[in-house]
């Protein structure tokens, strides 16, 4: 697309160029037009100087034929002859003089006419007077009509100078109009040529500036480039599709261990460094990219000359320039390091998937596993106390007690465990929930011992969030028991779950949370509470703070608490004092 | 007329669960036949022969050798002739995510095996009295789900 | 030859009928036709007997007079339920009037049948219908406490629990995927 600088250059060049033309063309009429007229004036001049001529002829001729009239010399003869002559070519001059005026013509026809019957006149004078020498009444009379033939002579001839003159004067005034006004166009034309050519120059030099700067831009830019193509790994080329021609840009050499350009840019010297294995793939890609004229994301290897594998990564596009030119821009980047990092951490995932799974697998085996024997152990202790309960002693039957409690504890313990090993493996699948649903189930799972205890729990209207939703009822669960088993000997229980929307920058443990919101959910209950210092205590696996006897538990549910907070992006925290309550916040991300 | 006995099946690989499930039913005095399976092929086989009786009432382990419980109950429920039977999973624990997972394959009771006989006994007696109720008073067996 | 004959039904019935009871040696007395009345206790094991001989013949015994009673227990505790009958007198009350008899004596009848007692029975039912109205109608589970006359909905919720092992919604969610595989 031509730029609009580069148009107004051309139309000022063209408007310019017709200015000079036009004057030239006006030049050339007005110069033919006056050498035309400084010839009609010539003509004009030699016409009036013709019949000017022609009178004095005919006088020397009228002066010849009285001398002989009255001498009959004949010596008076020859000048007669002699202007007779002179009238004749002076007439033939005028014949070619005037063709062009046809009244003129007309008037010379006249005067032909009349100085041919002077000259008629003048004959029969000289043949009477040749017979008699003296003036006889015929020759008289000749001679006053040879006077009035002069007389018409004359005024024909002040009639053909009078319109001669009128012919020149219009002429005159004809060309003066028309020259008259030459010189004041050919300054009005050069003034706008001028001007044209002043703007087109201010355009000029505007346009330079500019592209002088843009050349700096440029500069600076194609340096820059460079910089960044060696610290980026990258590399540019340019295929101008037309004269399939290749154009690399430097670091493309260094990409396949050369100097830059010190190659022919082409795809055969190209191909000498791709990996053996890819070239196949590469050549069906860059086949592609001629037909298609894209190539997409292509990956292949190089082999340095000292043996170094690289990959390099292709892709390129096809642009029109200006010109309407094709050209496919490229970018080659080496992506060795990127791959190479890929792996590693691939690897490592992959490792610590296994691990993880293999962890999970393990706990959730050994927990399930272990659940069969212990069941038979526990059914067959019950038949025993049952069906030979006569026949075992006292302190046999204390015993059994015994182990029916040990028993009892290390199926919480193994069930516990194993639902710690769950919220690890378990599908995590988030839904949209009504949290208020969840807290609804949870109470009704724990019903009995609510009652129980003649708990009351106030709740805060909740949001509806993506959860698992197994989880997060397991979670208000096992809160909520907590609280309700660490209650304070004869006071009811009340247990407040409060809600509100934080933002996360406005907390201190979620401050540098990926989301910008959380919800704050907060248990608060009024139950025996415990030091702050054991806080974070309480989160970890198996940790208790109170002796088995005291408070049955396995020093699980709390440690789920905290594993299904963090399934969800959340954190958990802890706050209390002894005999004041315990406040359990728990807060989760979401979106807007 | 009362007098016919409800057929009841049992797959288990385990011994002591078998023996435990007879005793049950046999101090229970309810008037039942039990038949007893090793593994999920041997109860699919006898299921399939045509000439057996079908029992009223299947308890089934999940985790069984060769074939799963949770396979039995996907050909079962796949077959025309086996569909109306009452199946019970009887299984030592799972998550409540497979516990709804195995109703809504079409178990109708999920039992967890107690680990006291006597809630065994209890257990067991009230699957069979609902079952019982299912089957005489007309009720939509789609709505029967009982975990116990 | 062609002979027409012609039968008194009445006759041929009871004719037979009296003829097999005699034979399994039964002190009975006919109450009414189609209606026996045993005067002695006979074993489970004697009226199969019976039973069997007479089917040959095209009788049938259409009910223990137990169960007539049990079934008719269960009709008026399932029309109470699935009807919504405004029941404004104590189930127990409402039972004997229905069935005019002892109430004691149906709930004794009751569990000696069925393994179960009435009370359990109506619980039953109402959950059942909890159900149907859960999946069918899609009420929330306060409109069906409201509708069955329970105290709250906790108490319905709890009831549900109890008698099934599962909580209301997760029944619901059960059933709705079921309903999507098949």
């Amino acid at each position: 697309m031509p730029t609009p600088s580069s148009r107004y250059l051309r139309t000022a060049f063209i408007v310019g160029l017709f200015v000079i033309l036009c004057i030239g063309g006006f030049t050339y009429k007005h110069i033919s037009e006056l050498s035309q007229t400084s010839k009609v004036v010539k003509d004009n001049y030699s016409l009036r100087s013709e019949l000017e001529l022609i009178i004095s002829n005919l006088k020397d001729a009228e002066i010849g034929h009285r001398g002989f009239l009255l001498t009959h010399d004949s010596l008076f003869l020859n000048p007669y002859e002699e202007s007779l002559q002179k009238v004749t070519s002076n007439l033939h001059k005028l014949d070619t003089l005037i063709v062009s005026n046809g009244e003129q013509v007309e008037k010379l026809k006249e005067l032909k006419e009349d100085i041919k019957k002077r000259f008629n006149n003048f004959d029969k004078s000289f043949s009477l007077a040749k017979d008699d020498t003296i003036l006889t009444q015929d020759l008289l009379f000749l001679l006053h009509e040879g006077e009035i033939r002069m007389d018409r002579i004359r005024a024909d001839i002040t009639a053909m100078l009078d319109l001669e003159q009128r012919l020149l004067t219009h002429n005159q005034e004809i060309n003066e109009k028309k020259i008259g006004l030459t010189p004041l166009l050919f300054y009005g034309l050069l003034i706008v040529t001028l001007v044209i050519l002043l703007l087109a120059y201010f355009k000029m030099s505007k346009d330079l500036k500019a592209l002088k700067e843009n050349n700096i831009e440029l500069e600076i830019f194609e340096k820059l480039t460079k910089q960044s193509e060696i610290v980026s790994n990258t590399s540019t080329w340019v295929w101008y599709i037309e004269d399939n021609e290749f154009e690399f840009s430097d670091n493309l050499y260094r990409l396949v261990g050369e100097e830059p350009q010190s190659f022919e840019p082409t795809l055969e010297n190209f191909y000498k460094y791709v990996h053996e294995e890819d070239i196949n793939h590469l050549g069906q890609q860059v086949n592609m990219m001629m037909r298609e004229e894209e190539l997409p994301f292509t990956t292949y290897r190089v082999v340095h000359k000292d043996g170094t594998i690289r990959h390099l990564k292709a892709y390129s596009k096809m642009m029109d320039d200006t010109e309407g030119d094709k050209k496919m821009f490229g970018v080659t980047i080496d992506v060795t390091n990127e791959l190479e990092n890929y792996r590693i951490i691939e690897q490592r995932n992959q490792e610590l998937e296994r691990t993880n799974k293999e962890l999970s697998a393990f706990n959730y085996v050994a927990s399930h596993d272990l659940q069969e024997p212990l069941r038979k152990i526990q059914t067959f202790m019950s038949r025993l106390e049952a069906k030979e309960k006569d026949h075992i002693s006292e302190s046999g039957q204390l015993y059994i007690q015994r182990m029916k409690s040990a028993s009892a504890r290390m199926r919480m313990l193994i069930e516990d465990l194993l639902q710690y090993s769950r919220t690890n493996t378990s599908e995590k699948e988030y839904l949209r929930t009504n949290m208020n649903m969840l807290l609804e189930h949870a109470k009704t799972e724990l019903l009995d011992s609510i009652e129980e205890k003649q708990a009351t729990i106030i709740c805060d209207d909740l949001p509806t969030m993506d959860v698992i939703s197994f989880q997060i009822q397991q979670l208000f669960i096992n809160i909520i028991s907590n609280s309700l088993k660490y209650s304070r000997e004869g006071v009811p229980p009340i247990i407040e779950i409060t809600h509100q929307e934080v933002l996360s920058k406005d907390v201190e443990e979620i401050k540098d949370s990926l989301y910008k919101f959380h919800h704050k959910i907060t248990f608060k209950d009024n139950g025996i509470g415990f030091e702050q210092t054991y806080a974070d205590k309480i989160f970890l696996l198996f940790n208790r703070l109170h002796g088995k006897s005291e408070y049955s538990g396995t020093g699980i549910g709390l440690a789920i608490c905290k594993k299904i907070v963090e399934n969800h992006k959340g954190v958990i925290l802890a706050e209390s004092m002894p005999n004041a309550g315990a406040s359990f916040i728990i807060y989760l991300p979401f979106l807007k | 007329m009362n007098s016919d006995y409800i057929n009841i099946a049992l797959a288990d690989d385990d011994e002591d669960d078998r023996l435990f499930f007879t005793e049950a039913f046999d101090e229970l005095k309810l008037k039942s036949k039990v038949l007893l399976f090793k593994d999920g092929i041997e109860l699919m086989e006898y299921l399939n022969d045509g000439d057996n009786t079908l029992p009223s009432l299947l308890f089934l382990d999940l985790n069984m050798p060769k074939k799963s419980g949770l396979e039995c109950l996907k050909d079962i429920k796949a077959t025309e002739r086996l569909r109306e039977m009452v199946i019970a999973i009887y299984s030592t624990s799972a998550s409540e995510e497979d516990i709804e997972n195995t109703f809504v394959k079409g178990a109708n009771v999920y039992i967890k095996k107690p680990n006291d006989f006597e809630k065994l006994k209890k257990v067991l007696s009230e699957v069979v009295t609902t079952n019982w109720q299912y089957q005489t008073s007309g009720l939509n067996k789609d709505n029967f789900l009982l975990r116990l | 030859m062609k002979l027409l004959l012609k039968f008194d039904f009445t006759k041929v019935c009871n004719t037979i009928l009296k003829q097999k009871l005699e034979a399994h040696q039964f002190n009975y007395q006919q109450t009414a036709f189609g209606e026996i009345e045993l005067m002695a206790k006979v074993s489970e094991e004697q009226l199969k007997r019976f039973h069997d001989d007479i089917n040959d013949f095209g009788i049938e015994i259409i009910e223990d007079p137990k169960k007539i009673v049990i079934q008719k227990i269960k009709d008026v505790i399932v029309d109470m339920v699935f009807n919504e009958r405004d029941v404004n007198v104590k189930t127990s009350v409402y039972l004997a009037e229905q069935l005019e008899e002892n109430y004691n004596y149906l709930s004794n009848l009751f569990s000696e049948v069925t393994y179960t007692s009435i009370e359990n029975f109506i619980i039953l039912q109402k959950i059942e219908y909890t159900k149907i109205l859960l999946t069918n109608e899609e009420l929330s589970l306060t409109e069906i406490a409201f509708k069955l006359d329970y105290s709250s909905v906790a108490h319905l919720s709890k009831q549900f629990k109890n008698t099934t092992g599962i909580t209301p919604s997760a029944f619901q969610r059960i059933i709705a995927k079921r309903k999507q595989i098949n």
